[in-house]
């Protein structure tokens, strides 16, 4: 953000135009300009790319799958969305549902608690984890990127530790009917997700918290100077992705039936990469929960076209990482020819 | 001087979306001289730095050195031409020494393809010494002073060979016995036939150093060159804002000032910088503050406004004791601060203009921490009303701005909240003449209604003009109070230095 006030043509600023506000023609110009357009538009491409594709891309088992691993992912992405809006990176986003994944099997099946006492617990665990994060960034300089890398390998080997590398299974039927179950035909993990992405849309658009990452993110000194709690509101932000890696952790655990500690390994990333797809800046202030809804999307039904198309897992790897770099690298493109 | 001059720019022209940054415009210097280029913000001068320095592609012209066409349309191709920008914003490796920033890139090496550590730096001292500055090559950037960064920069551009040497705003960060001895290198520079391009808002350094001067306004030349010697500061002034502008800084208006001191600090202290600072500011009057660079004006402030932990003192506001421990405290009780660095501590520069103004006032502008959005939609449009903010646009993104709009913006936050006390650290640095006596209008005007102003500033004309009284602080402490208007420019630097000792 180097560039002179001098260069940046003030006249565009100073031309009586009329705020863009109401008049379809207006709005119709703003959607269409929005990003966000442009990769519904990607997504709608793909989707007719699979379905020409695969005879089973548009099979209902196929559906089912496809949106559970979606919903899945999408709760650890919107999670991410606050810390990247923010300026920061969660590396341990994947180890918390590791962590928490053991502790509700430990909760529920080991000691019998009953599954709303476990599940609350476990939740608090994952916050607790978050709290330690956003606490450590805030008071110290420690880089988020290196506070949340020590997490990942302390949380992942707190998971391992309590379970002595065992999983955990056992749990009752009312418990993996949350990641199993179906309501209205649509499996409740969407649901749950949806609910996620909806409450997450009008915390960050409608209330001063969500105002506040937008801020913290855009300059972290004038956040500071206009009187914003930094810290409480860095906490706060790594406690919301973590509680929100917990609660995947959760609908994951009810999806397989068993509490294991090698579970989300790699979730971070697939998180990152689908926040970036969707438009935000890994510098911060810029994106939105509709962004990260639909980078996750896309990013889900890619995985799912490979699996589709035959192509092997180990190179659906290489595919996400490079895709990831190359969302990176258009963010970075778009930002320069904006101005 | 006759003959081809050394650099020739013939129908430059530079479009971005929507706007004509450059329209046709001829520019040249000749070797062993000095012109200045001068206009508004926005008038086109940086975007013609920009295509000296091969940042920008001009979309149409040509560039002529002695004489020949030449292609500067990368850093390199330009460097490669022996031109050397000076940027405002320095390019040096803070955390490298001064003989590595000078030789960066073209390091000498030794036979084994090492760095040559000891021919760099004889060759720093012996680059530096022709300068006459006492620098130590050895010194990592990050110890220097500003002034010390910029004449590294200088050292750099004479070790390169350069023919041609611009400097944007070479000044805007320094302080006045720093510029004195800033205007005698350049002069230097033009002695051994070094053509310079000197882009300042100050009119005084302009006056001062260079032979002729160029008049930029909306893109075009405002009028043929100028010979120094033939024109005034107010003739270039009413050329480049297109009309005469009368009294920058407006009439000391004869509205009442409290008798009991709003804010009063006392043995204030914060090291390094800040070691004694004692002073009361009224209701209803404009406080300027002056003193050289590092003499603990922004760090005085800063702690009291709770940005920086205060050693000792104590500060009183409305009476009571009070010590603020974050700005959010401070913000909390009535008080606003314009930071020294619009782009880097005030603004939000990707985020709207609604939302730039909006950020000090969360508690008015929501209700149990849900954003009302008619009401921060009115905010914003009233205070940017008020403010005879040109961008009618208040969503606009606010990087879109001039720097003058920028600090409107800045300054709308503030009055959004009704403060009671306003610290302002340079409110006017960056901002063209136009923008300038609307600031000072503006500060005026809030000083009227009862708030009490505190104007940090380098500008003595600045100071001298707005204030009521000024507070002019020394290596920390305060060196004196005078009176704004019964005092001078000289007896401000004369307690600003030191040199003289002067009863206020």
């Amino acid at each position: 953000m180097s560039a002179d006030p001098d260069v940046r043509p003030p006249e565009l600023a100073d031309a009586e135009e009329p705020v863009p506000r109401g008049g379809w023609r207006a709005r119709a110009g703003r959607v269409l300009g929005a990003k966000e357009t442009g990769l519904a538009a990607v997504l709608v491409v793909i989707v007719v790319f699979l379905a020409w594709q695969s005879p089973n891309f548009l099979t209902a088992t196929n559906l089912i799958v496809v949106s559970r691993q979606i919903a899945l992912a999408l709760f650890l992405s919107i999670g991410m969305t606050f810390v990247i809006l923010s300026g920061a990176i969660d590396l341990s986003v994947g180890s918390v549902v590791a962590l928490v994944s053991v502790t509700v099997g430990q909760l529920m099946v080991t000691f019998g608690l009953p599954p709303v006492l476990a599940i609350v617990l476990a939740l608090v665990v994952g916050a607790l984890v978050g709290v330690f994060n956003g606490a450590v960034v805030a008071y110290t300089r420690i880089p988020s990127f290196v506070v949340t890398l020590g997490m990942l390998a302390m949380a992942s080997g707190l998971a391992l530790g309590i379970t002595q590398g065992q999983t955990i299974s056992g749990f009752p039927q009312g418990f993996l009917a949350i990641g199993q179950g179906s309501t209205l035909g649509i499996p409740n993990p969407v649901w749950l997700a949806a609910v996620a992405a909806a409450i997450a849309h009008l915390v960050l658009a409608r209330t001063t918290f969500g105002r506040h990452v937008y801020l913290l993110g855009s300059n972290e000194q004038a956040a500071l100077l206009s009187g914003i709690a930094v810290r409480r509101t860095k906490i706060l932000i790594f406690t919301v992705a973590s509680t929100l890696a917990a609660c995947a952790a959760i609908v994951e655990t009810a999806r397989l039936t068993v509490g294991q500690p090698s579970a989300g390994a790699g979730y971070e990333l697939a998180a990152i990469g689908a926040v970036v797809i969707g438009g935000a800046s890994l510098f911060g202030g810029e994106g939105s929960i509709l962004g990260t809804v639909l980078g996750t999307t896309l990013l889900g039904l890619i995985l799912n076209g490979l699996i589709l198309l035959g192509i092997s897992a180990y190179w659906q790897q290489v595919f996400s990482g490079a895709v990831i770099i190359l969302a990176v690298a258009l963010n970075l493109w778009r930002q320069r020819h904006r101005r | 001087m006759t003959g081809v001059p050394l650099l020739a720019m013939r129908g430059m022209t530079k479009r971005f979306p929507g706007v004509l940054a450059l329209d046709d415009v001829d520019f040249a210097v000749r070797a062993g001289e000095v012109m200045a280029l001068v206009g508004e913000n926005g008038a086109g001068k940086s975007t013609l730095l920009k295509i000296l320095a091969g940042a920008y592609r001009c979309d149409g012209g040509t560039v002529l050195m002695d004489g020949e066409t030449v292609d500067i349309s990368s850093p390199r191709a330009s460097q490669q031409h022996a031109i050397a920008v000076i940027h405002q914003e320095l390019n040096l490796a803070e955390h490298l020494s001064v003989a590595e920033n000078i030789f960066v890139g073209r390091e000498p090496r030794t036979r084994l393809g090492l760095v040559d550590f000891a021919r760099m730096r004889s060759a720093s001292t012996s680059v530096l010494a022709e300068l006459g500055v006492d620098i130590d090559p050895r010194a990592p950037v990050s110890t220097l002073s500003l002034a010390r960064k910029q004449m590294v920069e200088i050292a750099k551009a004479l070790s390169l060979d350069s023919r041609l040497v611009v400097m944007d705003e070479p000044t805007s960060t320094l302080t006045e016995n720093e510029v004195v001895v800033l205007l005698e290198l350049v002069r230097g520079l033009r002695a051994r036939g070094v053509a310079v391009v000197y882009v300042s808002h100050r009119l005084r350094e302009v006056f001062a150093i260079a032979d002729r001067i160029t008049v930029l306004r909306d893109g075009r030349l405002a009028c043929p060159v100028l010979l120094t010697a033939d024109t005034t500061p107010d003739a270039v002034v009413s050329r480049m804002v297109g009309r005469e502008l009368t009294a920058i800084f407006g009439e000391h208006p004869d509205h009442k000032i409290g008798t009991t001191p709003i804010l009063s600090v006392r043995g204030l202290a914060c090291a390094p910088r800040v070691r004694d600072v004692s002073f009361d500011l009224f209701p209803g009057e404009i406080l300027g503050v002056a003193g050289l660079v590092g003499a603990g004006r922004s760090e005085s402030v800063r702690a009291i406004f709770g940005v920086d932990r205060m050693q000792a003192g104590e500060v009183r506001f409305d009476g009571r004791p009070v010590r603020w421990r974050s700005p959010r405290q401070a913000i909390a009780a009535g008080v606003g601060l314009v930071p020294e660095d619009r782009k880097g501590q005030a603004l939000f520069l990707g985020l709207s203009v609604r939302v730039n103004i909006a950020a000090a006032c969360s508690a008015l502008v929501s209700r149990a921490g849900v954003l009302r959005r008619g009401a921060e939609r009115k905010v914003a449009a009233d205070h940017s009303r008020e403010l005879r903010l040109r961008a009618t646009a208040i969503e606009v993104a606010v990087a879109t701005l001039s720097g003058g709009n920028q600090q409107k913006v800045v300054l709308a936050r503030w009055l959004a909240l009704r403060p009671r006390v306003l610290l302002l650290d340079e409110p006017t640095r960056g901002v063209d003449i136009g923008a300038k006596a609307e600031i000072y209008r503006l500060i005026r005007e809030i000083a009227a209604r009862g708030v009490a102003v505190l104007m940090i500033s380098s500008e003595l004309p600045e100071v001298l003009g707005m204030s009521d009284r000024i507070l002019v602080l020394r290596e920390g402490r305060v060196a004196g109070v005078l009176v704004g208007r019964s005092t001078d420019e000289r007896t401000v630097m004369a307690l600003a230095t030191g040199i003289e000792e002067q009863v206020a």
